[in-house]
């Protein structure tokens, strides 16, 4: 429990010291938290409670459009619309899965792909509401204290925000009771309500919290790119890039949907130059090893192997 | 004695076939009721029909007077009934204390609470050394008593334990019949589906037995037993 | 309403019903018999129409005769991803493999957009536009040309099925797969078989889509994928006659949805049904009631 918190400590440090140390390279790092924040968010769900969703994408859109449309189309403030994204998010999330927590496993992953892909379809054809497949354009943003929301610190800033609050909130449930009710219905539900929980309530507070989470980081994408299009922002890609990230880096571990993050986005700017827009290809071949070598993920699975080569040699010692 | 649990005519059937027979039991507080019978007697739909994992067709459940027939599993266990299954279930991937600190947190919201009962529960049934290993490591022995002690740390009224005796070494079986022995003079009512008729005789205060989903005899275990009925269709089969 | 209007909206989606048809009954036999979900299986219908764009360009023949060379690929490779990836994950939790095959779907989609990179591709074909008089309503000829395929394919699949002995082994391994390799049949070979089979079928539904849509390397495939899921979900996974009636069901609906009600939504028309058949009847419309999977 302590190692986690020092660990989180190093982060957040890490965090605090690098627009200072690489000044020239902050989008990069915004899209490196914003994934690590949304992979976090997802393992909520995917991870701790066992829900492979592949239509996060629609709560990355939600919360995208709810914070653009509250600035262009009404003037209201990013930290007031950011709250009801959220909000929005876990209604959303609420509705989604009391209709699909009935089906099982794979069939409940297909309907979310099928869910989010509607909402995508619903985002590009009413051009009243979200002004169509030609999108909205975020042209004006309050300036707190002087801050330019536009500008790449604040941008930076937020999104670090972002990304270590979602990984500090998995820390602490992943130690109370409601992560013990995640990991009960994970692994067993006739277990899990033989221990008095409640399965499906479980799998929909966690798909809420994830929703939740995951669209107060759209918001801040929206922020980011401040030009949305229904392409970008519900792309079945984005959901797929978003479950990957997870998966590989380590399902229902603290740390490790963040540390896929920094792997992914960085190996994705590695390959940018060489393969131009097929930087997917990467996740295609990194989920194929994880699931044919490393099924807990490749960040998990390596901190296993290096506890238990410690173990290995303490026993020796001894 | 007032009743804690009170089953009348519970029936389950699968399809066509009846798998609980219009079966009526009583389980007094601090009382040991066992449900014995030949395999596929219906003993194990029959602790599924009571613990709620089992919709029955017809009959009820009561628990402290309150009908709970329409209640799911977790809901029972909220009002004091908890289960071990005959195929024992650990969260493979957790640690032992882990595992019991799901069920610890139904009573105790905070952490520390959870944990202190959690890890009592693993002392009771001598499993505290190996708090931190992963549940997956366990012999046959200790996931049995990894079993119990999540029943336990429900803090129930009303255990129900299918099986937990099978495939048990002598010495192992005589240390469980003794723990069982003592959480029933604590005052917790134990329903036993049992195939290990010593243990039956030693525990139980009242036997119940089963065929073909029906209840063919009850009574106090030496009756039973000599019981021409019983002879026929039970032992008669083993 | 006005009829001709309608027979001539009925006759096209059953035609196009048909090629979906097509690609869902490879998925759905991959899945009766492997009790795997495909997620790659609608890249392999965008490999299909890339081949023929390929067959076309390099040779210049009829783009329908890129299926000589296509076919016999298209089987060599299911079976190889059969025994180097799927194989490994029989004993792994159903997600994993749900996972790998997406994995395949990325690799399959960038690497054709390495290739041939973002711009849609098509052929064109002397005869695109033509069409023939059936009574009230007119079809055109890739159209009919489509629909001919599919029916060959569908007919040669049940043929093999039903009257080989692999065939009825195949049949033996999806009903029953300890029993069928009790009685002596090599399972691991019939799901390499199988799944071989599987690609080819969504291969052939490429080349025959090929003069009708534009190809384009990434986003095609999971959506073909998921109105094959439709298809399949529509009729009940495992059920391959029920899966051409899911096919000619989504061609309609997609068809008809998109000239009554509206058209921009024509996409959402076969998810919609296919979130409500998931929910309502996962057994499928025209499966027996079973235990969920």
């Amino acid at each position: 429990m302590t190692r986690i918190w020092i660990i989180f400590a190093g982060l957040a440090v890490a965090g605090l010291v690098y627009p200072f140390a690489m000044p020239g390279m902050l989008s990069v790092a915004v899209t490196v938290l914003l994934f690590a924040g949304w992979a976090t968010a997802w393992d909520i769900a995917g991870g701790w409670c066992g829900q492979v969703s592949l239509g996060h994408a629609a709560f990355v859109g939600l919360g995208a459009y709810v914070v653009a449309l509250g600035q262009v189309e009404l003037g209201i403030a990013p930290w007031f619309t950011l709250p009801a994204a959220a909000a929005l998010a876990a209604a959303l999330a609420w509705c989604w899965g009391r209709l699909t927590f009935s089906l099982a496993g794979p069939y409940f992953t297909l309907s979310t792909i099928a869910v989010a892909e509607i909402l995508r379809m619903v985002a590009i054809n009413e051009d009243w509401l979200t002004g169509g497949a030609i999108g909205v354009f975020i042209s004006t943003l309050p300036e707190p204290f002087g801050i330019d929301l536009f500008s790449r610190e604040a941008q930076y800033w937020m999104a670090l925000a972002f990304a270590l609050g979602t990984i500090a909130l998995v820390a602490i449930l992943s130690e109370r009771r409601f992560g013990y009710r995640m990991r009960a219905v994970r692994e067993d539900e006739n277990s899990a309500m033989a221990a008095g929980i409640d399965p499906t309530a479980t799998k929909l507070h966690a798909f809420m919290l994830s929703g939740a989470l995951t669209a107060v980081g759209g918001g801040i994408y929206g922020i980011f790119l401040s030009y949305l299009e229904p392409h970008v922002m519900f792309y079945l890609f984005l959901s797929v890039q978003i479950a990957l990230t997870a998966i590989i880096g380590g399902r229902g571990t603290v740390f490790g949907p963040a540390a896929g993050a920094v792997l992914l986005v960085g190996a994705g700017e590695v390959f940018r130059t060489a393969f131009a827009q097929a930087n997917l290809l990467i996740y295609g071949i990194l989920i194929l090893i994880v699931v044919l070598f490393f099924p807990r993920g490749l960040v998990a699975e390596l901190t296993r192997r290096i506890a238990r080569r410690r173990y290995a040699r303490s026993a020796q010692s001894e | 004695m007032p009743d804690l649990l009170r089953a009348s005519e519970l029936t389950v059937r699968f399809g066509g076939l009846t798998a609980v027979d219009a079966v009526d039991l009583r389980v007094g507080e601090g009382e040991v009721v066992a449900l014995i019978g030949p395999n596929g007697a219906g003993k194990t739909t029959c602790f599924d029909a009571l613990t709620g994992f089992v919709r029955p067709g017809a009959g009820r459940v009561e628990l402290d007077g309150r009908d709970v027939t329409a209640l799911p599993p977790f809901e029972r266990t909220r009002l004091g009934m908890a289960r071990t299954f005959q195929t024992e279930r650990p969260f493979e991937d957790l640690s032992v204390l882990r595992n019991v600190l799901v069920p610890a947190f139904l009573r105790h919201p905070r952490r520390a609470e959870a944990e202190a009962l959690a890890r009592s529960a693993l002392e009771r049934v001598g499993l505290a050394d190996r708090a931190d290993q992963p549940a997956s490591d366990l012999n046959l022995a200790r996931r049995r008593r990894l079993e119990l002690a999540k029943a336990l740390a429900l803090e129930p009224r009303i255990l129900f334990l299918d099986e937990v005796m099978a495939g048990l070494n002598p010495p192992a079986l005589a240390e469980m019949i003794a723990f069982l022995r003592t959480l029933s003079d604590e005052g917790m009512a134990i329903v036993l589906v049992e195939h290990i008729l010593e243990a039956v005789m030693q525990l139980a205060d009242h036997v119940v037995v089963l065929a073909s989903g029906a209840v063919i005899a009850e009574g106090r275990p030496d009756a039973v037993t000599s019981d021409p009925a019983v002879i026929e269709a039970y032992l008669g089969t083993e | 309403m006005d009829t001709t209007a309608f027979l001539q909206n009925v006759s096209n989606g059953v035609l196009i019903g048909g090629v979906y048809a097509l690609i869902g009954i490879g998925l759905t036999l991959v899945f009766g018999v492997m009790r795997t979900i495909n997620f790659a299986h609608g890249d392999f219908t965008v490999l299909g129409m890339y081949g023929a764009v390929a067959f076309n360009a390099a040779i210049g023949w009829d783009p329908y005769a890129a299926l000589i060379v296509a076919v016999p690929a298209a089987f060599l490779g299911g079976v190889l991803i059969e025994r180097f990836v799927l194989s490994r994950l029989v004993e792994a939790p159903p997600e994993t493999t749900l996972l790998a095959t997406l994995g395949l779907s990325l690799i399959i989609g960038n690497c054709l957009l390495l290739i041939w990179g973002p711009e849609p591709e098509s052929v064109n074909v002397s005869y695109a536009a033509t069409t023939i008089a059936l009574g009230p309503v007119r079809v055109s000829v890739v159209l009919l040309a489509a629909g001919v395929l599919t029916l060959a394919a569908i007919t040669a699949l049940w043929l093999f099925l039903s009257r080989t002995e692999t065939g009825r082994a195949v049949k033996a391994t999806a009903s029953n797969r300890l029993g069928a390799e009790l009685v002596g049949i090599d399972t691991r070979r019939i799901h390499s078989l199988v799944f071989g089979l599987g690609t080819s079928m969504a291969v052939i539904a490429g080349v025959a889509l090929i003069p009708l849509l534009f190809a384009n390397p990434t986003s095609l495939g999971p959506i073909f994928t998921l109105k094959a899921f439709v298809v399949t979900v529509l009729g009940g996974l495992g059920n391959v006659w029920a899966a051409i009636a899911g096919g000619l069901i989504l061609g309609i609906v997609e068809v008809l949805g998109t000239a009554y009600l509206a058209s921009e939504y024509r996409d959402a028309y076969g998810l919609v049904v296919f979130l409500a058949i998931l929910l309502l009847r996962p057994e499928g419309l025209f499966g027996r009631t079973t235990k969920r999977a």
